[in-house]
């Protein structure tokens, strides 16, 4: 099911919607948000998922982390 | 036949005990403003200018005339030709944002002018309407005949009309502060704040920007435009000394969310202007070091001269000065097509220049413009790569300023999510909050973008956002000036070739 989300990458100047899948996995929604903010923020390879200050088990899925609609999550280095 | 100094005064304070009707039925408070206060306590409402209506008229035809005449001498087409590019677009951003923003102001004035507490305060809004409604006239009188040479000048009229994004912004803050407004909250949020605060010493400084951007036209007319708002700004003082003797933390409460909210346009509209539209060797001084020295200062007096605090998020304030116009340009810049002007790229020099200005989080920005610069280094210049260069993911709005949600650093974004009565809401920043949360009935059912885009009521797909419902056309939309063909990318190229 699409779960629209407020991603924030590290190093970017604004928040995007990503429209994530409740079956994607943590890293597969950092990926999203990076290639969406590609024009502005290059790639990295090691990144992680932080909700509520919390970095997430990446191999967690949308919606085991409990992300829902409009939430909040970021993608930082490291 | 009485004198001038028999009659005005017996004009201007006109004011009577009623006998059909009550007091609060006359001025009731949800149209005039609270405190409510008997007339007894506003009867002491004055100000310096005094002017009647002939003085008012024979000053504004003079100053018509002073505008005119510089139109005819220096306003034509082949004139603004010559401007420079980015000047040229800055001109587009005031000429959509500005002329019926003064209309909201007349409407604003008309409800002071009916509603306001003492005759004299009703006299001068009076005046304040109709220098709102020439403050409406001159700038569509000027720009829009410009759409013979560029059609982007077309949004002098239709800016407001549409759901462009910037345009949802500036009607939620024009419509709460002028068409929405009660007479005291509206005198003390756009005379004090708006006006005192801001626009009166904008003007001044957008005087001086186009004046070093031979931009003569624009230049007398923002001076026009602000001896009439140095006038009927006065309408605010004294409205803000009662309301201070009588509820001062309510006081306290409009002043500090009225600097937010309209610092929040302010420092997107100048701070734009200043540090990207201008041309680098035409900048007389940074956006920042315009607002410590004429905004800020000018401010912490007022503030003073009425006895009131700085507003709590004063600090959070003073570290926005040295970022977040940049987050936002650099975020139009990825999303220039939403909106109705071209942009540049600030190139190594700029980027020293700025580097100089805003020491403490450029590196960041630095960064930022070396990915999009690389990215137009890798498609190579030309319209036809416009949009190998823009972004595709939806950008997100702030839930009160309807703003990107680009306020914090790029290290740190500030925005927060908050859930009232079952829905969720974000804001950009702390004081965005803070004001929904003092009167969430005011701005809880209004959408921004992109709710709209998932409600279904704007479409989500790109494309047709914006022809459909930002209102751009692929001529109209905002490109790069330059199509990513500058000089220093160019030189960059050829020495990795």
């Amino acid at each position: 099911m699409p779960v629209p989300l407020y991603g924030f990458l590290e190093g970017d100047t604004v928040g995007l919607l990503i429209l994530a899948d409740d079956g994607d996995t943590l890293e597969v929604l950092a990926q999203k948000l990076q290639v969406a903010a590609s024009l502005r923020v290059a790639p990295r390879h090691r990144v992680r998922v932080v909700c509520n200050d919390k970095t997430m088990d990446p191999t967690m899925t949308v919606a085991q982390a409990g992300l829902q609609a409009l939430d909040r999550f970021d993608v930082r280095s490291g | 036949m009485l004198s001038r100094e028999e009659w005005l005064p017996l004009a201007r304070k006109l004011d009577w005990t009623y006998s059909y009707v009550r007091e609060d039925e006359v001025f009731p408070e949800v149209i005039s403003g609270r405190p409510w206060l008997p007339h007894s306590e506003w009867k002491d409402w004055e100000e310096s200018f005094k002017t009647s209506y002939r003085e008012y008229v024979d000053n504004q035809y003079e100053k018509d005339m002073a505008v005119q005449a510089v139109h005819d001498a220096v306003g034509r087409i082949e004139n603004v030709q010559k401007l420079a590019l980015p000047w040229l677009n800055s001109l587009k951003v005031h000429a959509a944002a500005l002329p019926l923003a003064e209309f909201t102001g007349v409407i604003g004035n008309l409800r002071g002018a009916r509603f306001g507490r003492d005759s004299a305060w009703r006299t001068m809004a009076t005046f304040g309407a109709l220098d709102e409604y020439r403050h409406t006239q001159i700038p569509l009188l000027l720009f829009h005949p410009l759409l013979r040479l560029d059609s982007q000048f077309d949004w002098a009229h239709k800016f407001y009309h549409t759901n462009n994004w910037f345009a949802v912004a500036a009607r939620h803050f024009f419509d709460e502060l002028t068409l929405g407004q009660n007479a005291i909250e509206f005198h003390i949020a756009t005379n004090v704040v708006l006006e005192t605060g801001f626009t009166n010493l904008q003007f001044v400084g957008l005087a001086s920007l186009a004046r070093e951007s031979s931009d003569h036209m624009f230049e007398r007319m923002v001076t026009s435009i602000q001896t009439d708002e140095a006038r009927h700004a006065q309408i605010g003082h004294p409205v803000l000394t009662t309301v201070m003797k009588h509820d001062p933390k309510y006081a306290q409460y409009l002043v500090d969310k009225w600097f937010w909210r309209n610092w929040r346009l302010f420092s997107i509209l100048t701070g734009l202007s200043i540090d990207y539209l201008t041309a680098p060797d035409q900048r007389p001084y940074s956006f920042k070091e315009f607002m410590e020295e004429w905004i800020i200062d000018q401010f912490l007096r007022t503030l003073d001269e009425f006895g009131l605090e700085k507003p709590w998020y004063w600090d959070l304030l003073m570290d926005e000065l040295d970022i977040y116009h940049h987050m936002i340009y650099a975020s139009a810049y990825s999303y220039r097509a939403t909106l109705w002007f071209n942009f540049v790229i600030p190139g190594p020099a700029e980027r020293k220049w700025l580097r100089q200005k805003y020491l403490k989080y450029w590196d960041d920005m630095d960064a930022v413009w070396e990915q999009i610069s690389e990215r137009w280094r890798t498609v190579g210049p030309g319209a036809e790569n416009e949009l190998a260069v823009h972004g595709t993911a939806m950008p997100t709005f702030c839930d009160l300023c309807q703003l990107p949600l680009s306020a914090g650093t790029p290290r740190k974004n500030t925005a927060r999510v908050l859930v009232h009565d079952g829905r969720k809401y974000i804001f950009c920043s702390e004081p965005c909050q803070w004001i929904f949360l003092h009167e969430p009935e005011r701005y809880a059912n209004h959408k921004d973008v992109v709710k709209r885009v998932l409600s279904g009521e704007a479409p989500g797909q790109l494309p047709n956002l914006l022809t459909e419902y930002f209102n751009l056309t692929p001529d109209t939309w905002g490109k790069d000036a330059h199509h990513g063909d500058y000089e220093w990318l160019r030189a960059r190229k050829d020495s990795a070739a």
